[in-house]
């Protein structure tokens, strides 16, 4: 509680009764004195907000997601005449063609689309279908594009409407109720290639091929823009995109409108626009926050700090942390955490999950559901607790009539694969009047200036991932980045107004700026600068304040007076050095592979040609696949005999064609094996302790191939790690794992200094977990202390389980039954573990694979860990 | 030098150990707190990790093995001078061998502290060790640190034994010229020197055969330091040369802190008659010749690389002499295979003046000899996305800093203390000379 501009602690009882105090009091004083905004929550918890609301005489909570596409789904009642959020089925296209969408960062839901992208695009029975991005810049998503077009910023809608120009005229679907055929061709008319071509200065060839796809293509998907642009033209754009959808397929085969993503209960930004507008015209007495940081994540134009510091509004802030809404908050209401409480989610409408508490309460703090039933108990009847109101609600509204199936569903977690009893309106189907959209034309800001793009972050989401160590430690899958968000610049605009890499700059955009270091690279368009989301915070937490800067400061209203109030655009920017130099927290040593045999692709008519029958030689490029196997000892080569392995031989295969380099299995290994999280100014002394890390990389001057590489200790047969310590702590184990043996480790390093994959990481100092983070660790693992070198064990500590359980049953580990951390957390399947020794596991059936290799092979270190090359179209020798 | 009478000899090095002023313990108290601030900051870096380094990912050795290897190697001379020479009865080498012999012992000393200092948990060290312990557990004599191990602790003990067998006479000439408690301590020190019949034949075929057994350590410590590299298989490191590439390397760094040394302590002590300018040439010709074969090596590992067409390979070598650290391998190039190269002109090796910055400039290239070796190859390793930098942080330079006052110390209480030229050998040689007259 603030009194008097100071914070003073109150017992929770406290705090209830005056907010049940505040509340009546409020209710009393007319309607909609007390109003709430909140993050997209479980349907009891909004239920109960707006019951609660009601009963004080007010309107219904208002939803706000930084992140919640509601352009999208303006288009799609524009358009579809839908409201709502549906899912895309990506794996039944053979084409996908991305205005920015970054599906495999934050737009909708990505871990679902990263899988669904994969079992489209992954390569599977002799074939691959193809995945066109076209932004201005490339941010993860753009980086598994099999081709990237970069576009002015802006102009997506053009290239789209050239697209259905093209399609119309080539290809003209059936059954296009003749004025919407009209409608479409009024506006798309008179995109021709050549039109489109100058409008968004994208690349003829690349064009070409985009529209040759398109035409030849079966199923194809396109998808809108990202989900945190907010412009006017990014309107446009998913209305375009949505008409070329129809365009390609009047049925729309690929949306599934039955299937409906929860992110669509977020209100618009018009709507939040109006709720602070109102609230700093007539403000009630009582403004609940749940779970939302307005001050952080909306333009500082709206004025939102302004209206929560008024003296007349008693804001409550239920929250964790002190976050920038928080600290303007003249209550804040810390909550329990989703690991304590019951909860439930359903994130797409055929199913609903449910959360459950996997740890005693470490406070005596409420759930937030508890608390609205104490300070509005009439808002709800079946219930005394929000974990009984949930039961109730959940089993009314999901088949689970008796106590046995309620069980079973919270054993599974959730209830999946239910009828979804949200059916469209009346069916998906083109609506006129989507015309007028396409009136106000955004003139193409062509101005001197730079113009900035705000680019979506996997890592930090909205703002709300910056103040976790694990988020900010994984480095930035494309930039390779940790802990900071630089400026991306194209190096040629770099040049040009003489800034560095590695120098801050200075962003100036409107009254506002902001510095942040430069990092030149190719995945951006000349003319247009970049910085990632979620950084920049003033509050919230010791890892996230003071840190990076915050672009959405740079947002401004936009102009253009026809559009509601919820458009917002960055203006032209401007950028200047400032002299000073930020070393930049990159993991990355090079960019190129320099022509090693690390990162292999291999085209897609290379594996189609019957296997060319090479002479094995001892060179890097035609040394053999040698197995961690007896059958991989050669005594021409080898100096000593094999190893012998009792039973098991622990390998992985690591499908490159499949990995996406989210780096999830980074995260993942972090919190599995208690990895030390070192901070910024070690990862800039290279201290980073990551057991496996994503390797980028990236030809300079041919940023079309872009390739990433899962890199973990190899668990070679022939070690060149265990042969040099002189007290053999890294040991191999009987089913060949490499085992360091931390207690024996005397901190040598010699055994890094020799590991060509530079997988082992020493403890430089003792990390720190400062509480409550000490409850992170696992503890099935050992911390280690400093002086010891440590690496990946391919998660012992699981395998051994695996031992314990097989030996209770009398039997052999099962294929599948262990599954490492990064294994278990990879969205896209790219990695698979198992015993070579077992003929008929999965690891021994892929690695017989046409495309199976060895990371620098020719060393004879024989690893464990073998990678399929990524298969691609064309050959990167020519694209160079 | 046919002119120097034995009782010259022994007077002029007894002067030595005069007693000294105050310029001299002002520089001991000097040195002393050099080595307290080096011994400082390693106990710093005990308590905060090795992190207080600069160490990283992939650059997992820094200065401390940099200095490990630059102070074996200046030990090398010393064991050259004063066994090998002494084998093939170059007399020229009598005048410096005491001095020599000593920097040896002191240099292998601190060497010696250096693989400690370097250790992530130097508590536990002793598990190198073949210690019997209940879990049977041996150390893994496939590792080339544990060939180390045994190489440097044999050849401190031979250094010492053979350092201190040859100061037994002298020790007993102090002693019989000392009074009070330094007659007590040299006494002791002497083992009843009486310079009998039987002393000198027993002295003198002891002497011979530690020679003998040193000779062989020469080459085989510095091969098996070499071997730290050689036997792993990063680029750069991973070649046959090195063996012999690093013994030569040690001696030439040797040899060139021999002048260092030398040249100050005879201008000091006034020993000019003994250590004439004829010895220090005759260093100054066998610099040449190492710093011959260094060039030959620096040449042979480049043409290697080439040849090999390993790409890997080739970018080492690229980036050595072109990369980030393209300064450290120039400095070593021009100070190590060039600048000795002067030595053929008799005007260069017979000026003080020459000898001593061409000798200082070889050690500050050989000590970037074995930055280039260390740092270069694991930074530029096998996976381009792993590579990475280094520089050495304030506590590395402080450590450092104590390495090198810690040799100078122990060199500076020596010089003062213990007959720094051998009597008895320059008596030989005085007396060989008169001989062959």
């Amino acid at each position: 509680l603030r009194e008097n501009g100071q914070w003073k602690n109150i017992g929770y009882a406290e705090a209830v009764s005056r907010l049940t105090g505040t509340t009546r009091h409020a209710a009393a004083g007319g309607k909609d004195r007390v109003r709430m905004l909140t993050a997209v929550e479980g349907d009891v918890l909004l239920h109960l907000f707006a019951g609660s609301l009601v009963s004080w005489w007010s309107s219904g909570p208002v939803i706000y997601e930084p992140l919640s596409c509601d352009h999208l789904k303006e288009a799609n009642q524009a358009v579809y005449g839908f409201d709502g959020l549906p899912s895309y089925r990506m794996e039944s296209a053979d084409l996908l063609v991305g205005f920015g969408a970054d599906f495999l960062e934050t737009w909708l839901s990505p871990v679902e689309y990263a899988r669904r992208f994969k079992s489209m695009h992954a390569y599977a029975g002799g074939g691959k279908n193809r995945f066109f991005h076209v932004s201005p810049c490339r941010g993860l998503t753009g980086a598994n594009a099999d081709i990237w077009i970069s576009c002015a910023p802006g102009t997506e809608t053009a290239v789209c409407l050239g697209l259905i120009r093209e399609m119309m005229r080539q290809k003209p679907p059936d059954g296009i109720p003749s004025p919407v055929a009209a409608s479409i061709n009024r506006i798309a008319g008179a995109f021709d290639r050549q039109r489109v071509i100058d409008t968004a200065g994208i690349d003829p060839d690349l064009y070409d091929q985009l529209r040759r796809s398109l035409r030849r293509a079966k199923s194809p998907l396109v998808l809108g823009t990202a989900a945190l642009s907010r412009s006017r033209a990014d309107l446009q754009a998913h209305i375009a995109v949505n008409l070329l959808n129809y365009v390609l397929d009047p049925a729309l085969s690929n949306i599934d409108f039955t299937r409906r993503h929860r992110m669509e209960k977020a209100d618009s930004h018009d709507r939040i626009a109006d709720f602070f507008m109102h609230l700093a015209e007539e403000p009630p007495d009582v403004l609940f926050l749940n779970n939302v940081n307005p001050a952080y994540a909306l333009p500082p134009g709206m004025g939102v700090s302004e209206t929560l510091r008024r003296d007349d509004l008693f804001v409550v802030c239920f929250s964790n942390f002190m976050d920038e809404t928080a600290a303007l908050a003249d209550m804040v209401f810390p909550l329990s955490l989703p690991l304590e409480s019951w909860e439930e989610y359903s994130g797409v409408s055929d199913l609903v999950s449910f959360c459950q508490p996997a740890m005693k309460p470490l406070y005596n703090a409420p759930q937030i559901g508890d608390v609205f039933l104490r300070i509005a108990p009439e808002a709800v009847q079946n219930g005394n607790t929000a974990k009984q109101v949930m039961i109730s609600r959940i089993k009314d509204r999901w088949p689970l009539s008796d106590t046995r199936a309620w069980l079973a569903a919270v054993r599974s977690g959730g209830v999946f694969g239910a009828a979804s009893q949200a059916v469209p309106n009346d069916g998906p189907g083109i609506r006129p009047g989507f015309e007028h959209y396409f009136e106000a034309r955004t003139a193409s800001d062509r101005t001197d200036g730079l113009a900035l793009a705000i680019l979506p972050s996997i890592r930090l989401y909205d703002g709300r991932g910056a103040n976790q160590p694990w988020l900010c430690e994984v480095p930035d899958p494309v930039t390779k980045v940790a802990w900071q968000s630089p400026l991306m610049v194209h190096p040629e605009t770099a040049r040009q107004r003489g800034i560095r890499n590695g120098e801050l700059a200075r962003l100036t955009g409107g009254v506002q700026s902001l510095t942040a270091p430069v990092y030149e690279t190719e995945n951006i368009r000349p003319g247009v600068v970049a910085l990632q989301a979620g950084q920049g915070h003033h509050a919230y937490g010791r890892y996230a304040r003071g840190r990076g800067a915050n672009p959405f400061s740079l947002l401004m209203p936009e102009s253009d007076a026809s559009g509601g109030p919820g458009f917002y655009k960055t203006g032209p920017v401007e950028i200047e050095g400032t002299g000073q130099k930020q070393k930049l927290a990159h993991t990355d040593g090079s960019m190129e592979q320099h022509g090693r045999k690390i990162a292999m692709a291999v085209t897609i008519d290379d594996l189609e040609k019957p296997p060319a029958h090479e002479k094995p030689g001892l060179a890097m490029h035609e040394f053999p696949l040698t197995l961690p196997l007896p059958e991989g000892y050669n005594a021409r080569r080898d100096f000593y005999t094999p190893h012998d392995h009792d039973a098991y031989r622990w390998a992985m295969v690591v499908d490159l064609d499949r990995c996406i380099g989210c780096s999830a299995c980074m995260a993942a290994c972090y919190a599995e094996n208690n990895v030390g999280v070192v901070g910024e100014q070690q990862m800039i002394n290279g201290r980073e302790m990551s057991w496996i890390h994503i390797e980028r990389y990236q030809q300079i001057g041919s940023p079309q191939d872009l390739i990433f590489l899962p890199m973990l200790c190899q668990h070679c047969d022939n070690a060149p790690c265990e042969m040099v310590c002189p007290v053999y702590a890294p040991h191999h184990n009987k089913e060949g794992l490499n085992n360091q043996i931390y207690n024996r480790c005397i901190g040598t390093r010699f055994c890094a200094q020799n590991c060509p994959y530079k997988v082992r990481k020493f403890n430089w100092f003792e990390w720190q977990w400062p509480e409550p983070l000490s409850l992170q660790l696992n503890p099935d693992v050992t911390v280690r202390t400093k002086g010891v070198m440590e690496k990946c064990s391919f998660c012992v500590q699981r395998i051994k389980d695996a031992h314990d359980a097989a030996k209770n049953e009398n039997r052999m580990i099962r294929d599948g039954e262990i599954t490492p951390a990064c294994v278990q957390t990879c969205p896209t399947d790219a990695l698979v573990f198992g015993s070579l020794m077992d003929e008929s596991s999965r690891v021994s059936q892929l690695v017989h694979d046409r495309r199976a290799y060895q990371v620098m092979g020719y060393l004879n270190t024989k690893p464990a860990v073998i990678y399929l090359r990524k298969v691609v179209y064309r050959n990167s020798a020519d694209s160079a | 030098m046919s002119r120097l009478s034995f009782a010259e000899i022994d007077n002029t090095v007894a002067g030595t150990l005069e007693p000294a002023g105050r310029l001299y313990w002002t520089v001991v108290a000097l040195l002393f707190g050099g080595v307290a601030f080096g011994a400082a900051c390693w106990v710093y870096q005990i308590f905060v990790g090795i992190g207080a380094g600069g160490q990283n990912n992939p650059v997992n050795w820094g200065t401390y093995l940099i200095n490990f290897v630059f102070w074996v190697g200046i030990a090398h001379s010393g064991t050259l001078i004063s066994a090998i020479l002494h084998l093939v009865r170059a007399g020229w080498r009598n005048p410096i061998a005491r001095a020599a012999e000593t920097m040896t012992v002191f240099a292998v000393c601190t060497a010696g502290l250096f693989p400690f200092i370097h250790l992530g948990r130097v508590w536990m060290v002793y598990y190198m060790l073949p210690v019997p312990n209940q879990r049977t557990l041996w150390p893994n004599f496939q590792s080339p640190l544990i060939f180390d191990l045994v190489a440097i602790s044999t050849y401190l003990t031979v250094s010492v034994l053979f350092w201190y067998t040859g100061l037994l006479p002298d020790l007993a000439v102090i002693r019989d010229r000392a009074s009070g408690v330094r007659k007590k301590v040299f006494r002791a020190l002497s083992l009843g020197w009486t310079g009998r019949y039987e002393h000198w034949r027993h002295y003198t075929r002891g002497y011979l055969l530690f020679a003998a057994l040193a000779t062989p350590l020469v080459i085989s410590v510095h091969s098996v330091v070499s071997w730290d590299f050689a036997l792993g298989i990063m680029p750069g490191w991973h070649t046959t040369i090195f063996a012999p590439y690093f013994v030569a390397g040690a001696i030439h760094s040797g040899l060139a802190m021999v002048l260092t040394l030398m040249i100050p302590l005879r201008k000091i002590f006034g020993t000019e008659k003994i250590i004439t300018m004829h010895v220090l040439e005759s260093v100054a010709k066998t610099i040449v010749f190492t710093g011959l074969i260094m060039g030959f090596s620096y040449g042979t590992e480049a043409f290697i690389a080439w040849y090999s067409q390993n790409s890997v390979e080739m970018a080492v070598f690229t980036y050595r002499a072109f990369g980030d650290f393209a300064l450290s391998y120039w400095v070593m190039i021009v100070c190590n295979s060039l600048v000795p190269l002067l030595f053929f002109l008799k005007r260069f090796r017979t000026r003080i003046g020459w000898l001593f910055a061409i000798s200082i400039l070889i050690n500050i290239g050989m000590w970037y000899e074995r930055f280039v070796i260390i740092i270069s190859s694991p930074s530029h390793g096998f996976l381009p996305h792993n590579w990475g930098h280094y520089m050495p942080t304030f506590i590395e330079y402080g450590i450092m800093l104590g390495s090198f006052s810690l040799f100078f110390f122990l060199f500076f209480l020596f010089v003062k203390h213990l007959p720094s030229i051998s009597m008895t050998e320059m008596k030989e040689l005085v007396h060989q000379e008169s001989a062959h007259e």
